[in-house]
């Protein structure tokens, strides 16, 4: 691959590069003909048992392996951790490519290993951490996940009450962590801690990762409104964590959070546009000729996609040229929840009965999973109200609550 | 449809490509296949955006707007010529074999922008936008060597007529005589019609539909000025007996090229849009930070900087989308007409919003004739519907991706 001179090679040369790897390891993704056979699964969180998690991880973990064993994983990360050094925005060039192959569709836990939990180890560890972390971690050998929202602390995240005191060399933690995702497969726990009960609640934080086998970790399912059980519970109870293992300065633990939050908004551009395409096929192949206002429906939700895709090409171009992603980055969560919920409106107008009662059609009540899940996506990740009030604040610079944070 | 493949071919090597990626299945699923970098403003253009916002801010704030409008042709012609010749303005997207300055229609996107944000009275959209790219589609070369240099130099203002659907355009007809042709019809909701140098408009010919420029002081030509719901954007009524013209193009064009022209004023509205959305948003958070009630701003309520951060996300997506319509009139042809309508509905809902709040979180002030505010409101309103509803383009998009509905092509000239 010729290159610029500075090590990075030209996008379209990038990408014909990417279609030609992807070729010779993947079949391309099957097209419109396969309407009506294969998976009809538009689930928005897996319901999935222990064993069938571990099953699927396992698969992806496969696909992810090859990638970063072949050169084409870890585009951005420096080629130390096994990296190629490129931009920001390659691995989105890279992305585009990949949608057109049949490749395992990634499970929540990979995207937060290797875009949230990595880039703030590349950012805040130590090289030692660097050296040990990000290898096993981009090459989803070792899978991370979050321990963040308390019972206690949800949207206001920094009231969080999870002890970790000082004992020798190392920490001692205790607390109790809900809606972690990925749990049962993670080996490490990035976790927001209380080291200091006495100074204001945004300076007594750090976090830690924590080995998730380490005694004292203890894993329950929680079952979520779709039935199925996407989410865990995490007892830390007494867990001893080496002062290695803590990432960043003590009493930083905000600003780490703050930038696996910030990674976290950035990585949910995308959210639901595929389901928002399954419903848009549906709406194309229904064996009768659509309602005015079904087709109206389905003509917004498609403009809906079309500028969400747009936004998201924004963002890519607004990385490619070495800029920080400004507000068209920040509005993509509450975009991306939007486009969820009217994909459900559109698929129980196009449904109907057939979405409260399964006939067996190929389809139709597998939309039930969309139903229920969609709603997740507006409490997960900062929900739509703290997403509204990031923006109001921080982008539009609107004066703050006057009372908030007064009591800490 | 040999005009528009002219057009189609400048665009850019990829053209081929994305015309096969286009198809409505690919549209459904896909639905985007342009550059990023086309959606972002180069240097160049972030400098150009400075320069005529400050020309707008300087000489076309919220009074001299009102002023401007009440001109007779509904701007300050010693404006539009500064604009035209100092600027060079108007032929920012005009070759330079015509006069222009050979830029992009991203660039002229940048000044719409610019100009939306100030409800600029001055006739871009009907002279820089429809009449300039109608003469481009039909591959004229006379003609557009007859207008476009004055086009460019803001001495000659055009218009198309024959844009707003089934009620604008009626009985009309052309025939050839021995003198030349000699055209019959009655146009409504033309921009600047009762003052345009040169109407162009379609008209029925044996051939089909041909597209024809009407002089403005023609004999047999009678205008009249209507009555308008947004005084910055004036139209007219034209009723043509037995008028000299020229034809434009081939005879049976006319259609192909208002349907290229509309879809590329809908890319230019919406870029326009997103200025005044801008502008209504910015005034807002300005206003809520500064008012108080109840011993504190208006804007720390929860109450209120939630619904301008509602305003925020549909400004962005709306921004998104305009930049995709105007990179695709530049480099994706094939994606325009899905690119124009998904915009032009993206857009207008965006400023109905704006200006919606524009008013609401102004109080009491806001509903006054002295604040701006309802100015954006009579602004929003009319560019809604000016190039189709948006209803009637959600059915356009419907039939373009495949799910049924009905075409909008065309239509507005042969309705």
């Amino acid at each position: 691959m010729t290159d610029t001179g500075s090590g990075v090679p030209p996008p379209e040369e990038f990408r014909a590069e990417a279609r030609r790897w992807l070729a010779s390891v993947a079949a391309p993704r099957a097209d419109a003909a396969a309407w009506g056979t294969g998976t009809d699964s538009v689930a928005v969180f897996e319901n999935w048992s222990p064993e069938e998690e571990r099953e699927h991880t396992d698969r992806i973990r496969g696909w992810e392996r090859l990638r970063y064993d072949s050169g084409w994983g870890a585009l951005a990360f420096s080629p130390d951790v096994g990296g190629r050094g490129l931009p920001g925005h390659y691995e989105h060039l890279y992305r585009s490519e990949e949608a057109a192959f049949e490749v395992p569709r990634r499970t929540e836990v990979f995207p937060v290993t290797q875009q949230l939990i990595a880039p703030a180890i590349a950012i805040w560890g130590t090289p030692e951490q660097q050296t040990r972390w990000l290898p096993p971690m981009l090459r989803t050998d070792e899978l991370a996940c979050q321990l963040f929202s308390e019972t206690e602390a949800g949207s206001d995240l920094a009231s969080v009450r999870t002890r970790a005191a000082r004992d020798g060399d190392g920490w001692r933690l205790s607390g109790h962590k809900v809606w972690t995702s990925g749990a049962r497969v993670a080996t490490w726990g990035a976790a927001v801690c209380r080291t200091d009960p006495d100074v204001p609640k945004h300076a007594g934080i750090t976090v830690f990762l924590v080995r998730m086998d380490a005694p004292g970790v203890t894993i329950r399912p929680i079952r979520q409104m779709t039935g199925g059980e996407s989410f865990n519970e995490v007892y830390l109870d007494d867990v001893v964590v080496p002062d290695g293992d803590r990432l960043g300065p003590v009493g930083q633990g905000w600003r780490v959070t703050q930038t696996i939050l910030a990674a976290e908004r950035l990585d949910s551009g995308t959210l639901g546009l595929d389901n928002a395409a399954a419903a848009l096929e549906l709406a194309a192949h229904l064996d009768r000729p659509l309602s005015g206002a079904e087709r109206d429906r389905a003509a917004q939700l498609f403009v809906r996609t079309v500028v969400q895709r747009a936004l998201g090409l924004r963002v890519t171009a607004t990385l490619a040229a070495g800029r920080q992603p400004g507000p068209e980055a920040s509005v993509g969560k509450l975009h991306a929840t939007r486009t969820l919920r009217e994909t459900t409106d559109l698929v129980a107008e196009l449904l109907g009965p057939q979405l409260t009662a399964d006939t067996g059609a190929w389809g139709t009540f597998a939309w039930t999973e969309h139903l229920l899940g969609a709603p997740g996506y507006s409490i997960a990740g900062g929900t739509d109200e703290i997403q509204r009030t990031i923006l109001a604040e921080r982008v539009l610079g609107l004066p703050r609550e006057p009372a908030r944070g007064a009591a800490s | 449809m040999s005009t528009i493949a002219v057009r189609a071919e400048a665009g850019d090597a990829g053209a081929d490509r994305r015309a096969e990626a286009a198809g409505p299945e690919a549209m459904r699923r896909r639905g985007i296949d342009v550059d990023p970098a086309l959606l972002t403003l180069t240097s160049e253009q972030e400098e150009l955006r400075g320069i005529v916002a400050d020309f707008v801010a300087e000489l076309s704030g919220p009074d001299d707007v009102r002023r401007h409008a009440a001109f007779p042709g509904g701007y300050d012609p010693a404006l539009w010529r500064r604009l035209a010749r100092e600027l060079g303005l108007a032929g920012i997207a005009i070759p330079a074999e015509y006069g222009g300055a050979g830029g992009s229609f991203t660039d002229l996107a940048v000044v719409l922008q610019e100009a939306g944000r100030g409800l600029l009275c001055a006739p871009l959209l009907s002279t820089v936008v429809l009449a300039t790219s109608a003469l481009l589609a039909s591959g004229d070369e006379r003609t557009c060597r007859q207008y476009l240099p004055g086009i460019a130099d803001g001495s000659v203002v055009a218009t198309l007529a024959g844009t707003a659907g089934r009620a604008g355009s009626s009985d009309t007809g052309a025939r050839r005589e021995a003198a030349g042709w000699r055209v019959d019809g009655t146009y409504d909701f033309v921009l600047h019609g009762a003052t345009a140098d040169v109407v162009l408009l379609p008209a029925q010919t044996e051939e089909g539909l041909g597209l024809f420029a009407v002089d403005g002081n023609a004999p047999g030509l009678a205008r009249s000025a209507r009555t308008v719901l947004d005084p910055t954007r004036p139209q007219a009524a034209l009723r043509l007996a037995d008028v000299p013209a020229t034809l434009v193009g081939p005879p049976d064009e006319g259609a192909a090229i208002v349907d290229l022209a509309l879809d590329i004023g809908r890319a230019a509205l919406a870029a326009e849009q997103v200025g005044a959305v801008e502008h209504a948003l910015h005034a807002c958070v300005a206003f809520v930070s500064h008012r108080h009630q109840f011993g504190r701003p208006i804007g720390s309520f929860q109450a209120v900087k939630h619904r301008l951060a509602d305003l925020l996300v549909e400004l962005e997506g709306a921004r998104s989308a305009a930049r995709y319509a105007a990179a695709c009139v530049d480099a994706a042809p094939a994606e325009l007409p899905v690119a124009a309508s998904v915009a032009h509905v993206a857009c207008s809902e965006a400023l109905e919003l704006a200006a919606r709040e524009y008013v609401q979180l102004h109080g009491g002030i806001g509903f006054t004739w002295e604040h701006p505010a309802h100015l954006y409101v009579r602004r929003a309103r009319a560019d809604a519907v000016l190039f189709g509803t948006i209803g009637r383009h959600r059915a356009r998009l419907a039939a373009l991706i495949g799910i049924g509905g009905r075409e909008l092509e065309g239509d507005a000239a042969r309705d």
